[in-house]
């Protein structure tokens, strides 16, 4: 496909909704992943991932939007999680463990019984951008407006918690409280990004672009800003060359975020 | 030479009233009565496991008490709100990951957050005081570095810049381990005592190195599960209160003359 071929590309309004979404969603996933990534928490992304197939099945099978029961059931598992945690029931990781198998077992079971929509099931797993409806992208954009809000206006805090919790608590940050708001946009997240990348690859965009900025060693300002850059650069060379090949789209943009990590890496090695 | 009897003044900040703390059910620290006035500069020593990171906690309001009263700044503890007063570097502060992607003045613009002042944008007076917090902890050429890439001793300023950029009127330090050379280490303790002095900022540090407490300090709380507190004056022997903590066996080497061939930058 030629440059002009893409540009007509861009006339159309399917795509123009598509990378819109594309957009967002890798912003959040960038933003929200670096803390993720600071608070060495990483996983809980892929256990909500997980989680979120469970709702998605559970949509499917109601007839209900899949994103909002996968939403439901991932904010349920978040608070699940947190529960445990508090009542000392499990450390984080083994807590993450329990809701991840919970989740995925339930959809498995769902989908089992109803036997029948595993080409949309499809979608869900793998995500479907180019194919996005505008009541979709309304959701999409809804959602990345409340984490990109959120981030804005707390990211100081956040980031102080992320360092130091204790030192936060003496300072008045409600650190309880925070962390769970933070866990449940970590959940918004990823059920926002289902359309775009699919829920089992959706870690891969909440990681990679943060850990590629991290290799810079930049400020926390530049850090996230570069995260977010990287974040939106592959999502975007993802959509076009998926829209240009008719390659998946996923594929293509966790595979433009593992070169930009590689890259990162040559880069800090010529250094 | 300890200017600190002449700024010491009588406001209690932190008052102790028989105060028992317990750690997984066993008493750590027991029947604590002591009061701290505005201006002191405590030195809190003890052997190792003897509670006084536990003391420090139980300050904080972090652990539960079985019995006693805390009072800050004249108010119980349980219904204190006024924490921006207060600041806080604990023993691991130092002990961060060195890639986490923080310079030194974003760490320090942290400590300007306080309560009810959340999700606020910083303002021209946040900056100045983070600046100024950093200056008067000489780290100005180091303000942009990662904090990662700072040296051991550049680490200790850096948290304690932290916590100047709120203005406290008190610091709880529990002396961050971070291996040190003594010239360092005498320069950050320098750095405490013209914090106290000229800033009149009340200091509580946990510390093994006696020399310092006995030289710089105005009051000492020895602490091993009993403590007990002593102005430090010229008529005070030092081995007799630390040997309540130490045990008998211990002997500190201590000729209060001396100080000032220690000290002797003090007075520029």
């Amino acid at each position: 496909m030629t440059p002009i071929n893409i540009l007509n590309l861009l006339g159309y309004g399917f795509f123009q909704t598509a990378l819109l979404g594309g957009v967002i969603a890798a912003a959040a996933c960038a933003a929200v992943g670096l803390f993720l990534i600071l608070k060495k928490e990483a996983m809980i992304g892929d256990g909500i991932s997980h989680t979120a197939f469970g709702g998605i099945a559970l949509g499917l099978l109601l007839g209900i939007n899949p994103l909002l029961t996968a939403l439901a059931v991932s904010v349920l598992s978040v608070l699940g999680i947190s529960y445990m945690r508090r009542k000392n029931l499990a450390p984080s990781d083994s807590a993450i463990a329990v809701m991840l198998a919970l989740g995925f077992s339930l959809g498995l079971i769902i989908i089992s019984m109803a036997n029948g929509f595993n080409v949309e099931l499809f979608s869900y797993l793998f995500g479907s951008i180019l194919t996005i409806d505008q009541a979709d992208l309304l959701l999409v954009s809804l959602l990345g407006i409340i984490v990109i809000l959120f981030l804005g206006f707390f990211r100081r805090e956040l980031l102080s918690i992320v360092f130091d919790e204790d030192d936060s608590r003496v300072m008045g940050i409600p650190t309880n409280t925070l962390s769970l708001a933070f866990d449940l946009l970590v959940a918004t997240t990823i059920v926002l990004s289902i359309k775009v990348i699919g829920t089992v690859l959706v870690v891969a965009l909440l990681v990679l672009p943060g850990l590629s900025a991290l290799q810079l060693n930049l400020s926390f300002r530049k850090t996230i800003l570069t995260a977010v850059a990287f974040s939106i650069t592959s999502t975007v060379l993802g959509i076009l060359f998926s829209a240009a090949s008719d390659i998946t789209t996923s594929g293509l943009i966790v595979f433009t975020a593992v070169l930009l990590f590689l890259l990162t890496i040559a880069y800090k090695k010529l250094e | 030479m300890n200017t600190h009897e002449q700024t010491t003044q009588d406001t209690p900040i932190l008052e102790l009233q028989n105060v028992d703390v317990t750690r997984s059910g066993d008493t750590v620290i027991e029947n604590a009565n002591f009061t701290i006035a505005k201006g002191d500069y405590v030195g809190l020593v003890g052997p190792n496991g003897g509670g006084k990171t536990t003391l420090i906690l139980a300050l904080l309001n972090f652990l539960p008490r079985v019995k006693g009263t805390i009072k800050l700044f004249n108010t119980n503890i349980d219904k204190f709100q006024a924490w921006q007063k207060v600041a806080y570097i604990s023993q691991t502060a130092t002990s961060f990951d060195s890639k986490f992607p923080l310079t030194v003045r974003e760490l320090v613009a942290l400590g300007r957050i306080k309560k009810g002042n959340i999700a606020r944008r910083y303002t021209s007076e946040d900056w100045e005081a983070v600046d100024d917090s950093i200056n008067f902890m000489g780290l100005t050429q180091e303000a942009h570095k990662r904090i990662g890439q700072l040296s051991g001793g550049q680490k200790q300023r850096v948290f304690v810049a932290k916590a100047l950029a709120r203005n406290p009127e008190i610091i709880f330090l529990d002396e961050p381990i971070v291996g040190v050379d003594a010239a360092t280490q005498e320069k950050f303790y320098k750095k405490l005592s013209d914090l106290n002095t000229k800033r009149k900022t009340t200091i509580l540090l946990v510390t093994h190195d006696l020399t310092s407490v006995f030289c710089r300090m105005s009051k000492v709380l020895c602490v091993n599960k009993q403590v007990e507190i002593a102005e430090i004056t010229s008529g005070l022997d030092p081995n007799t209160l630390l040997k309540k903590a130490y045990g008998e066996h211990f002997h500190f080497v201590f000729h209060r003359h001396e100080c000032h061939g220690v000290f002797n930058n003090d007075t520029h």
